[in-house]
């Protein structure tokens, strides 16, 4: 399993084992590390909701932009496929300010209630990803763990981290916004609040506290 | 509207900014006719809390009355009168079930500021920094609450605002404070610092069946405040004064049962460690000046309980472990989970078993408030409690 987590994404179908889980044989493992232009992050979170209830809304792929940073619109393109276009932070200067990122994909395992696997299959992001939703001891809830891979060089992922939101924080957060919205039907916020006037550190600081990452709306939560 | 901003270091200024507006489904907009400067306010004042921005508009005790609600809130209408809790909880994720209110998962939208500190993230707060949520304070006109299903406390009787305005913090967290000193009935409790949260730990341990209490400070005017609730005073200040001899001798010896700081990490010390911890924060070598927490814990008696309101935001320097652990204490602390206290004490105002509004000793309005915040941090003047109104001019 550890040799499938190392595969390139868009080389072969993702490993049939649950690489996003946390233990194996009663061991636990810890999160791939990064190498050869491949990040990996994996998150997980403990939500008050059915794990059918929470597979059914992190399915729902047109619903994404609700909950996912910088998603602007997902299409379904086909029973397993859909179609993403994302507006990102970075592109802040003014010729690459309506410059979108957009890729096709595909889920290659899905299983109701359990796990969805995807991964990017043309465009101009390369990207695979696998979330599982398992009951947690005790009746707590489902435990959700997220595991995502990107291909990117440590140069551009410091340099999104300093313009807007470094990509694996991206994932952590949208797993948090998914938590909140799926517990209390919206998403935190202060963007758009009243302040006095901010002076010239406090501009600087601005990405820090991500007044510039638009919280994504999380309204209209759909009835599962 | 008008709002008292934190403009940096030891500067507050009162600027007119938009009026807060409804952003999410669970927000209500409640328009404010008190508020007052917490004592945990000057901890920003002096610079001690990190990611505070300037122009952030500070504040987070208050009450009034709804203004406008989301279209997600069903128990607030227009025109309730509400007292709103300084800790925002969501209700419904696994913290909030558990009641542990002020730890809740979904409701501070910088977690991973906090979560890089501390390694995880509590509530978000009102006016207490981005790591502690980033959420506009209620030291202003209006304020906008989150989740105001879950929150604000309705005022149905005819009390004045006055009277239980302090639900929105200070007395829940002094309350806080006595029930984690663990008091059993005739036990002897010693309570640091004679603010406003030390003033509602000493009538709250009295509540909890303390036999006695014993009030530790330097102020007259508040240590008189302490011995008008039944308190036995200590002045730390005087020369002839040592705190654990002073604590032995009232106590046959073994120490207090229960040991309240509601002082922290800005402690004062008339000895010599007072200088050590001024050069080593000064020097950023430690966070918080915590010599009120070795005192505790050095004074606490055998199996005794510590509890901690006051704030500590950081690293701590010679903490005295082995003697925590030499005489086996308990030490319980951390912010208020201000859902559980509030109706039960709103319940004691209302049969008048107390009134909190005896501590209050200046009423002002919001342009008098940053000099107001210069004379409290300076303690002159008297100050026990500013209440604001911010409306009067």
């Amino acid at each position: 399993m550890s040799r499938a987590l190392n595969e390139k994404p868009n080389a072969e179908p993702l490993p049939t084992l649950a690489s996003a889980g946390v233990t194996l044989n009663g061991r636990y493992l810890p999160p791939p590390e990064d190498k050869d232009g491949k990040m990996w992050v994996r998150t997980s979170a403990l939500i008050h909701a059915s794990a059918e209830d929470l597979y059914n809304m992190w399915r729902d792929v047109e619903a994404a932009p609700l909950w996912q940073e910088q998603i602007e619109k997902v299409t379904r393109t086909g029973e397993t496929t859909s179609h993403w276009v994302m507006r990102p932070v970075a592109n802040s200067s003014d010729k690459d300010k309506d410059k979108t990122v957009e890729w096709d994909s595909a889920i290659l395992q899905d299983e109701p209630g359990r796990r969805i696997a995807w991964k990017s299959i043309g465009g101009e992001s390369h990207n695979a990803g696998e979330v599982v939703f398992e009951p947690a001891p005790g009746g707590r809830g489902t435990m959700v763990t997220v595991l995502q891979e990107f291909r990117m060089g440590k140069l551009a992922s410091a340099w999104e981290t300093i313009v807007g939101r470094n990509p694996k924080q991206a994932v952590i957060e949208n797993l948090r916004h998914f938590k909140a919205l799926a517990e209390t039907g919206e998403i935190p916020r202060t963007q758009g609040q009243p302040h006095g006037p901010r002076g010239m550190i406090a501009g600087i600081k601005k990405s820090m506290y991500d007044e510039e990452t638009k919280v994504p709306p999380g309204l209209h939560r759909k009835a599962s | 509207m008008k709002a008292l901003c934190w403009m940096g270091s030891g500067k507050v200024e009162v600027h007119n900014v938009s009026d807060p507006t409804i952003l999410n489904p669970h927000d209500a907009i409640v328009k404010i006719t008190r508020t007052a400067i917490c004592g945990s306010d000057l901890h920003l004042y002096d610079g001690f809390i990190p990611t505070m921005e300037e122009g952030d508009i500070l504040g987070h005790e208050f009450m009034g009355i709804v203004e406008d609600t989301g279209k997600g809130v069903t128990n607030l209408q227009r025109g309730d009168r509400v007292v709103v809790p300084f800790t925002i909880a969501c209700g419904n994720c696994e913290f909030c079930k558990k009641k542990i209110w002020s730890a809740c998962d979904n409701t501070n939208p910088n977690a991973h500021l906090m979560e890089a500190a501390y390694g995880y993230s509590g509530s978000g707060l009102f006016g207490y920094s981005h790591m502690m949520g980033g959420y506009a304070g209620g030291q202003a006109q209006y304020v906008r609450v989150p989740f105001a299903n879950v929150g604000p406390l309705k005022i149905e009787s005819d009390l004045p605002d006055e009277k239980v305005l302090f639900l929105s913090d200070i007395f829940p967290t002094g309350y806080m404070a006595a029930e984690n000193a663990q008091i059993q009935g005739n036990d002897t409790v010693a309570v640091w610092g004679c603010g406003p949260v030390g003033q509602f730990a000493i009538a709250s341990a009295f509540m909890l069946g303390a036999a006695r209490v014993i009030a530790i400070d330097r102020l007259p005017e508040r240590l008189e405040l302490a011995r008008s609730i039944g308190a036995i005073t200590v002045d730390y200040s005087d020369e002839d004064v040592s705190v654990l001899t002073a604590l032995k001798d009232l106590t046959g010896g073994i120490g207090p049962d229960s040991c309240i700081d509601a002082v922290g990490l800005e402690a004062h010390s008339a000895q010599l460690q007072g200088i050590y911890d001024k050069v080593k924060t000064a020097l950023m070598l430690e966070t918080d000046r915590p010599s009120v927490l070795r005192q505790a814990i050095q004074s606490v008696r055998k199996g005794g309980t510590v509890s901690i309101p006051g704030v500590y935001g950081g690293l701590l320097d010679k903490v005295p472990f082995g003697a925590a652990f030499g005489k086996g204490i308990t030490m319980k602390m951390g912010q208020t989970n201000m859902h559980n206290y509030m109706k039960p004490l709103l319940e004691r105002i209302e049969k008048r078993q107390i009134d909190p509004s005896y501590i209050i000793s200046h009423r002002i309005t919001l342009e008098e408030a940053p000099d107001m915040y210069k004379v409290w941090r300076d303690k002159k003047q008297n100050v026990t409690k500013i209440v604001i109104d911010p409306w009067a001019t």
